[in-house]
This record gives C-alpha cells, structure tokens and sequence, in this order.
C-alpha cells in the first residue's frame, strides 16, 4: 500500500465538557485502506472521541483540528459529517420509538444522494439494496418494520448499526465496542461483513476491549488511549500483548515520563 | 355580558311556547341554575387559566340556518372515505340529508335526540341528564336550557356496533355569529360493543362558540371506542363537556385529538361505578398562533380492583397556550386501584406556554397511583442519532415530532382514519 492519502487527520485535538478535560491533545492519522484499533481503560475518552468526530455538540473543542480528505470536519454540522462520509457505530445505540427503522432509512439514504446531488432512490431499488444488506449481517426482516431500535435485544442493536453501516456506505466509519453485546456467532458475522466492506477506499476506526474482535478483524495499527491522549502505538502485536499484560504498565510508563 | 342576554332572552322566547311537561321541568332548572351562577371567571380555580370573557363579551346566535359549503366540507373531511355510521349536526340541527346509516341490526339506534325523546322514551328517561350535573356547571346548565338537538345511540345487551359511529359537527358561521349546542347521548348496554366518533369541524369567518354535553353510559362487560377529532378552523370557540359512567367490567378506550381551534376546552368525566373497569385515555393538542387549548379531565375511582391510564401530549407552536389538568379521585372504597397519568409537553416557541398540574386525590390505602408531566424541547440524544446518519436538522425534528404525535393518533382503532389523521399532523407540523 503507498499511503500518500491522509483520509483522516487529527492534530493536538482537545475537548471538555461541562469544564472538565476529556481529550487532553489527541494525534492521529488515519489512511484510506487502514483499520485502527484503538484500546484503553474504561473511562480513557475513547467514546468521546468517536462523539466529538461524529460531531455530537455536548462538547467543546478547546484546541486542535480535525480533517477528512483536507476538509475542516470540526466546521461541519452532524448531518454533513454523515454526508461526507463519516459513520458511528455506537457503543450504546438509542431506541427512538414511532420512527420506523424503514422510513429512517429510505431518509438517510435519499439525504445522502441529495447531497450528492443525486436522485432520490426508487423504492424498489430500495427495497432491494435493504434486503441484500440485511442479508449480509444476517439482521431479521422484522425487526425492519419495527420502530427504531425500540425492544431490540443488545445484539440487534448492535447489528443494526453495522446494517446501517453497509447502506450508508461511509468512508471513515468509527466502530465504538460493536463487539460488546453480539455472540460468538454475530461477532464473527459482523466482523465478517466488516471484512467484506473493506477497501482500498475506506477506512475504520475500531474501538474494542477484546484481542477476540481483533482475530477477526486485523488491525494495521493499535493505539492506546488513556488520560485523553494516545499513549502508545503499534502494529497487531500490541494487542495481543495487551491482552497478556493488562494497561498496568502501560499506565506506569506515562506516570513516569510526567 | 352580550352573551348571557341572548341566552336570557332565548330561554324566555322558548318558555313562552314550550308544553308543560318533564322535560321542561328539566329545562327551567337548569335555566334557574345557570341565570344563579353566571358564566364562570378566572376567580373560579377551574377555570384559573382558561378567560372566556372574549366568548361572553360578544353576540352569538342559535341558528338552524346553514350554507351550501357544508355539503363540499364533509366531502373534504377525513371522515369522507371511512365507511361508518354519519350522523350530521349543523349548527346543532339533525340533517338527515346529509347523514347516513348503514348499520343493518335494527334493534341497534342511531338517531337524534329529539327524535329519541319520542321514540324511545324509556332509554330517554332513564339516562337523558343522569350524568353530567348542572350544579355549579353553568355550560352545562345553560346547554340543557337551550340545547339544540345532537345524536343518540341506543346499543341493546350483546350487541356488537359493526361500523363507527361518526357524530359529525359542522359549526356554520358564515351569515352570523353563532351559537351551537348539541348534547349526545349515548347508552349501551351490557356485553355490548360500539366505536363512537366526535368531529369538529366549521364553514363561515363569523365567531362560533359550541357548547356541547356528552351523556355516556356504558352497562356491565360492555366495551366502547370513544374518539374526539376536534378541527374547528376560523374564530371557533368549543366547550366540551363528556360524562361517561361506567359500570363493572367496563373497558373503554377514549381519544381526543384537537387539531386546531382559537379556543378549546374539555371537560373530560370518567365515573367508575363498578369492579374491574378499565379505561385508558389519550390526548394530543397541537397549537399555534395564539390559540388555547385546555384539558381538564378526571375519573372518578369510585369502586375497587380498577385501572385508568392517561397520556396527554402536546406540541406548541407560536404564541399558543395550553392547559392540562388531570384529576384523579379515588374514593374510599377504590381499593387496588390503579392509576397512572403522563402529561408529556413539546414547546416549539419560546414564546409558548402550557400550564400542567396533576391532581391526586386518594381516600383508599391500598392504591398504586403515579402522575409526571413533563415540559420541553425534543431529547437531543434521538436529534444527534438521525443527523449522525446524515438526516438535517430539520428533517430530523419533523420526524420525532411526528413519532411523539403519532403515538396518540395511533389508538385509535380505525386504520384508514389513522393513516389520513397522520397525514394530518404531518402538514400541521
Ligand atoms: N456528558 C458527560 N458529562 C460528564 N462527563 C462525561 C460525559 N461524557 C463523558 N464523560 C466522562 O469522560 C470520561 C471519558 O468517557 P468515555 O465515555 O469517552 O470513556 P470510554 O473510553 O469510552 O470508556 P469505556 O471503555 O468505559 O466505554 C469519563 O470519565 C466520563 O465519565
Ligand atoms: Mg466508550
């Protein structure tokens, strides 16, 4: 791979809430065609950074820039991150009862190729691309026609993130511990669907606890998160001896360099 | 007081040549009530936030009279396509022209009032001014005084009403400002069945004030579907005032909707005179400019082992007002009742107010017994999952404004009327 192409660029990016520091500067380039890993302790900012990017508007960014493909995506509405690309998968995904899981679709669908300045999509096309995905994560036609995550089980919330995923077809998409809550079963599916939509094209963000996801889905690089900044990189290995050694270390590496 | 004048001058017109009999006797009563009390103020705590003044200040007029727009307004109302019963009421008037009774049981009555006190007379007698009191109820003393006429229902033990009964209102004010009073009755009887159907709908630029009374009786096992659809548009004021008695094993699901109107209030009665009732009760008001709407409801847990649950909701938009008032009374005897009320309040405008209160009163110990109102915008988290897959801000808001209105418009129990209601709300919102 020639990585010429920063999909993704993070710099010095600093970010509160209600006056107390999340993200303490936090460093990253991500390249069209790569998969990061991102891992760290419960409560490192690993969720906020994946909201700050979405562009959840609960947090202010003090300092730094964040790009996608050269444009300023800090400047940009919730909505126009989605357009241009940029998909998360959350860790806790919301039920939003009276809005069927269909029509938000078809409007998420059709709002992107507005902005793309395309047509909206023939409903039966539609239906067609909705089968096929649904088909791809194995989600039940059913819950389709349900409202929006509403009595979903923990695994079909999560499935019908990466669902979403593969309708959306996004450019940058940031999966926030879509591991958590799928079986041994739909992890292996999810992350076989993952696998399948990877190209030279995308790239993902994947946030998780477990080496398990990572068997599945192998990561270029790994990078731990603690305090609000990446402590430390590396390529698959890292993981893996994460894994053994717990953060422990890992900790007491950055407490003694301050 | 231009108002209490004309009503004082209608009745003396009426006196002098009404028969001598019950009814009038009934009448007079209500009369003598209503010229003791007056119309109520804001001094009166029921109708604290709710000033009729701009009502009684002017002239109104009862009027039979009505205007070949009628006929074009039911064609385009949403009732047109649903295949149902249709009683119409013009400006308090039966006209049967433009009614339509496709019930096939004759045993089961669809009719009007006045038509009834003839013809059924002992249904009549035995319910006709049972329920809604007139005591300290001047609307509704002065709607017995002078009421008009309105529809009756008569469904007999095991009966099953196999269509809905549509009451359809139609206030015409297109030569004067009118008055309008109809008062229904409606009686099924034990094991019976029926969906009834309140509509509001108006012709004219001139004011309307309707005052309406419903008197609803529902027997033992009997189950009834209780709608109000209320789309009064132009300067349209509605009083409402509904009664139902419910006696054992009862199961009522009722349903307002007011969709538009310069001012609305109801008064929404439950009385539950035996065991096991189960009555659910649904609101959605949504209000613009400088409209007002006003819910006053209360169920009376007067016997135990029964269950009310209430939802009102409400969206507001402009300069609106609304006001919510939820009683809930259980008696002493009303052990293991259960009761639950919600009143759930979107505010569009700053500008907007509404008025929530609860009102629990519990005389029994053994009760379960919740209430919460709550008053705001849209949830930001539900906002922040749709425009994160790419939906605008403004879609996204028009789609969970609808999923919280639609919630409502959802129990009711005829599909068709549900989807062109839906569809409704959308173009109000
Ligand atoms: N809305 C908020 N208000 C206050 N504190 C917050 C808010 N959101 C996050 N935090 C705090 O910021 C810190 C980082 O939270 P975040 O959810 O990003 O952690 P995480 O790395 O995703 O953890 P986990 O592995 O448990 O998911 C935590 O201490 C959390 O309590
Ligand atoms: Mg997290």
């Amino acid at each position: 791979m020639i990585a010429t192409n920063k999909m993704l660029s993070i710099k010095n990016l600093k970010a509160e809430i209600e006056g107390k520091k999340i993200l303490n500067g936090i460093n990253l380039e991500v390249k069209a065609g790569e998969v990061h890993a991102i891992m760290g302790p419960n409560g490192a900012g690993k969720s906020t950074l994946s909201a700050v990017l979405a562009g959840r508007a609960d947090y202010d960014v003090t300092e730094g820039s964040v790009t996608l493909d050269g444009k300023d995506l800090l400047d940009m509405s919730a909505e126009d991150r989605a357009r241009e690309g940029v998909f998360l998968a959350f860790q806790y995904p919301i039920e939003i009862p009276g809005v069927s899981t269909t029509n938000f679709l078809k409007t998420a669908v059709n709002e992107k190729r507005k902005y793309q300045g395309l047509e909206p999509m023939e409903a039966t096309d539609f239906l067609k691309l909705m089968r096929q995905k649904m088909e791809f994560v194995e989600m039940d036609k059913s819950l389709t026609s349900r409202s929006l995550n509403e009595g979903f089980s923990g695994g079909e919330k999560k499935r019908n993130e990466i669902f979403q995923m593969a309708m959306l077809e996004p450019k940058l998409s940031i999966l926030d511990e879509t591991d958590s809550g799928l079986d041994i079963d739909a992890l292996r599916l999810v992350s076989e669907g993952v696998n399948k939509l990877r190209s030279k094209d995308n790239a993902y963000i994947v946030i998780t606890h477990y080496q398990r996801l990572l068997d599945y889905i192998v990561p270029d690089f790994v990078h731990v998160l603690y305090k609000g900044r990446i402590v430390k990189s590396g390529d698959a290995s890292l993981a893996k001896e994460l894994e053994l050694k717990g953060y422990d270390w890992i900790k007491a590496e950055v407490e003694a360099s301050m | 007081m231009k108002l209490e004048e004309n009503i004082k001058t209608e009745f003396h017109q009426y006196k002098n040549q009404a028969e001598e009999n019950a009814f009038f006797q009934m009448r007079e009563k209500a009369f003598a009530e209503f010229d003791k009390n007056g119309f109520p103020t804001i001094k009166n705590e029921e109708w604290k936030y709710t000033n009729l003044k701009s009502i009684f200040d002017k002239n109104f007029k009862s009027t039979c009279v009505s205007s070949a727009n009628v006929k074009n307004l039911l064609v385009d109302s949403v009732f047109n396509s649903i295949k149902a019963n249709k009683l119409v009421f013009v400006n308090g008037s039966f006209n049967p022209e433009l009614s339509n009774i496709i019930e096939k049981d004759n045993a089961i009555v669809i009719s009007n009032l006045a038509k009834a006190r003839k013809e059924n007379t002992n249904v009549f007698d035995a319910h006709f001014g049972k329920y809604a009191k007139i005591e300290n109820e001047s609307l509704n003393a002065m709607n017995m005084a002078l009421m008009s006429d309105g529809a009756f229902v008569y469904v007999p033990s095991n009966k099953k009403v196999e269509n809905p009964i549509i009451i359809m209102n139609v206030v015409d004010s297109t030569d004067i400002n009118v008055l309008s009073q109809p008062r229904n009755l409606i009686v099924i009887e034990k094991n019976a069945e029926a969906c009834i159907v309140e509509s509001y709908i108006s012709a004219g630029t001139n004011a309307s004030f309707i005052n309406v009374v419903n008197e609803i009786y529902v027997d033992e096992n009997a189950h009834l579907e209780h709608y109000k659809i209320q789309q009064q548009t132009g300067e349209s004021y509605q009083n409402n005032y509904t009664q139902i008695f419910q006696e054992a094993n009862t199961n009522i699901n009722q349903v307002t909707l007011t969709l538009d109107g310069t001012m609305v209030r109801n008064n929404l009665h439950f009385y539950m005179n035996g065991k096991n009732c189960d009555t659910l009760l649904y609101g959605l008001y949504i209000t613009e400019g400088s409209n007002h709407v006003d819910n006053h409801t209360r169920v009376d847990h007067a016997m135990p082992n029964c269950h009310s649950n209430e939802l009102y909701k409400g969206i507001m938009k402009d300069k609106s007002t609304a006001v919510f008032n939820g009683k809930i009374m259980v008696h002493l005897d009303a052990q293991k009742t259960n009761a639950y009320q919600r009143n759930q309040n979107i505010l569009l405008d700053p500008e907007a107010t509404i008025n929530t209160k609860p009102q629990l009163e519990i005389f029994a110990d053994d009760v379960k017994c919740t209430h919460g109102a709550t008053v705001g915008q849209l949830d930001e988290e539900p906002m922040f999952y749709l425009r994160s897959r790419g939906i605008p801000e403004d879609v996204a808001r028009k789609m969970l404004l609808n999923a919280f209105a639609d919630d409502i418009a959802e129990k009711i129990k005829i599909p068709e009327l549900v989807g062109l209601l839906e569809q409704l709300i959308e173009e109000k919102l």
